[in-house]
């Protein structure tokens, strides 16, 4: 049986540990509700860039033909984008999109496509690394709080080696917030961008009246074709910037998650280690109560 | 005497900026610098990275560093969309001259015509546009 002096040590150690886990626990509930809130401010930017393309494409009569908007005739290298932490200690948050990203890679393969890696997060460069897929380029160092500017790099990248003609597909894998206990991965084709995306009519905003400011009267500076030419990759950045967002939240969720996970079993490891200390301590005094009794015994 | 007012609103990916009614706003399309007074015609306009200027009356101005964007005047209301806007203030000259410094070198690498070279050019014409903002 552990002595009462080492039951107390590994008490406070736990003790310890609690305390970091629930002080984790609480950065992560409070970045959490921020990365909430910069979902939703996103949402009215999205909806104004959609209109705004809505109404250029229909005094354009068409949308013009631009480069990332083009299927490729074949495809023969596949980039996969994935969207990890830079920090672990998150749960499965990042080993499901590293799972998820590599297995899509060996199908690729297995259907004899060529497979380049692009990572966001150093969790995801690191591990890539140490399979030996050496990422084509990697963006690290702002997942804990993503700007607009990380995704436009990111696209930027990617739109590159699309148009480039380096990669005919780009795939992204992240994970999607639900709810601070739910995450899922999601997979998400970004290149080609499906023209269907774009002009496909949000219901909610579809108003005849817009419509009607399309055609009369508005002035374009420069010709609508052209506002497409510029409209249309931003679409590619608010998809990037809404995937790192929602990871941002996801890790958030998934490390209180965690956090609390631990948390919960530390206490209930302090219970058991003081039941354990008490036990030792009982019978430490029974011991001593019984030498007592034993030397009275032998005097008398 | 006071101009008329009309409601601008400056949204960013990151939220909404500013919300309010200015007599003027002034800023920069591809085709060159633009200023908005009440009643202007509809107008969609493409923005490139300038100052932004709104003017609440003559003498009160709020300024942000805009990046590029997306004007767009409607109902006697003006929609400004931008990639980014920053209060001059909370430019970092020294952290702008090092993205400058990388956008050049980028663009000394690039290939001719390529996407590659179009970011790098695009990045380089914001970050000077906004290293001349915050040196004032």
């Amino acid at each position: 049986m552990a002595s009462q002096r080492d039951v107390k040590q590994r008490i406070t150690s736990v003790q310890n540990i609690e305390k970091i886990t629930r002080a984790m626990q609480m950065v992560a509930a409070a970045r959490l509700r921020r990365a909430e809130q910069r979902i939703a401010a996103l949402r009215p930017y999205a909806g104004a860039i959609r209109r705004m393309t809505r109404q250029a494409a229909a005094a354009a009569e068409n949308v013009p033909s631009l480069p990332i908007l083009n299927e490729h005739e074949s495809v023969e290298t596949v980039g996969i984008l994935l969207v990890t932490g830079d920090r672990g200690l998150a749960g499965a948050f990042n080993s499901q999109i590293l799972r998820a990203g590599l297995q899509t890679a060996a199908e690729h393969e297995a259907e004899g496509r060529n497979v380049v890696f692009f990572a966001s997060g150093r969790r995801g460069v690191s591990t890539l690394r140490f399979r030996n897929r050496e990422p084509k380029a990697e963006w690290v160092g702002f997942t804990d709080r993503p700007s607009y500017a990380n995704a436009r790099d990111i696209a930027a990248g990617l739109m590159t080696a699309y148009v480039d003609g380096e990669v005919d597909l780009v795939e992204v894998f992240y994970n999607g917030y639900i709810s601070p206990l739910t995450q899922e991965v999601r997979r998400e084709t970004l290149l080609p961008l499906q023209q269907a995306t774009i002009l496909d009519a949000d219901p909610a905003a579809e108003e005849g009246e817009e419509r009607e400011h399309a055609r009369s009267l508005v002035e374009y500076e420069p010709d609508p074709e052209e506002i497409l030419h510029r409209l249309v990759p931003d679409y590619v950045e608010i998809s990037i910037f809404r995937a790192l967002l929602e990871s941002t939240a996801s890790e958030h969720g998934a490390r209180m998650t965690a956090m609390r996970n631990a948390s919960d079993n530390a206490a209930e490891l302090i219970d058991d280690l003081t039941l354990e200390m008490n036990r030792a301590r009982q019978a430490d005094i029974t011991q001593e109560i019984m030498e007592v009794v034993a030397g009275a015994e032998s005097i008398s | 005497m006071a101009r008329s007012k009309f409601q601008v609103e400056v949204l960013t990916p990151e939220g909404e900026v500013f919300n309010d009614e200015v007599e003027m706003l002034s800023t920069r399309t591809v085709a060159g610098s633009i200023g908005v007074l009440a009643h202007h015609q509809p107008l969609l306009a493409m923005l490139d990275p300038t100052e932004l200027r709104l003017y609440r009356s003559e003498s009160e101005v709020v300024r942000f560093a805009q990046g590029e964007g997306y004007l767009q005047v409607a109902d006697n209301r003006a929609l400004v969309l931008v990639e980014e806007a920053h209060a001059p203030e909370e430019l970092d000259v020294a952290d702008l001259e090092q993205r400058l410094s990388q956008a050049e070198e980028t663009l000394k690498g690039a290939e001719k015509d390529s996407e590659a070279q179009r970011v790098a050019q695009r990045d380089k014409r914001r970050w000077e546009a906004f290293l001349r903002i915050a040196r004032g």
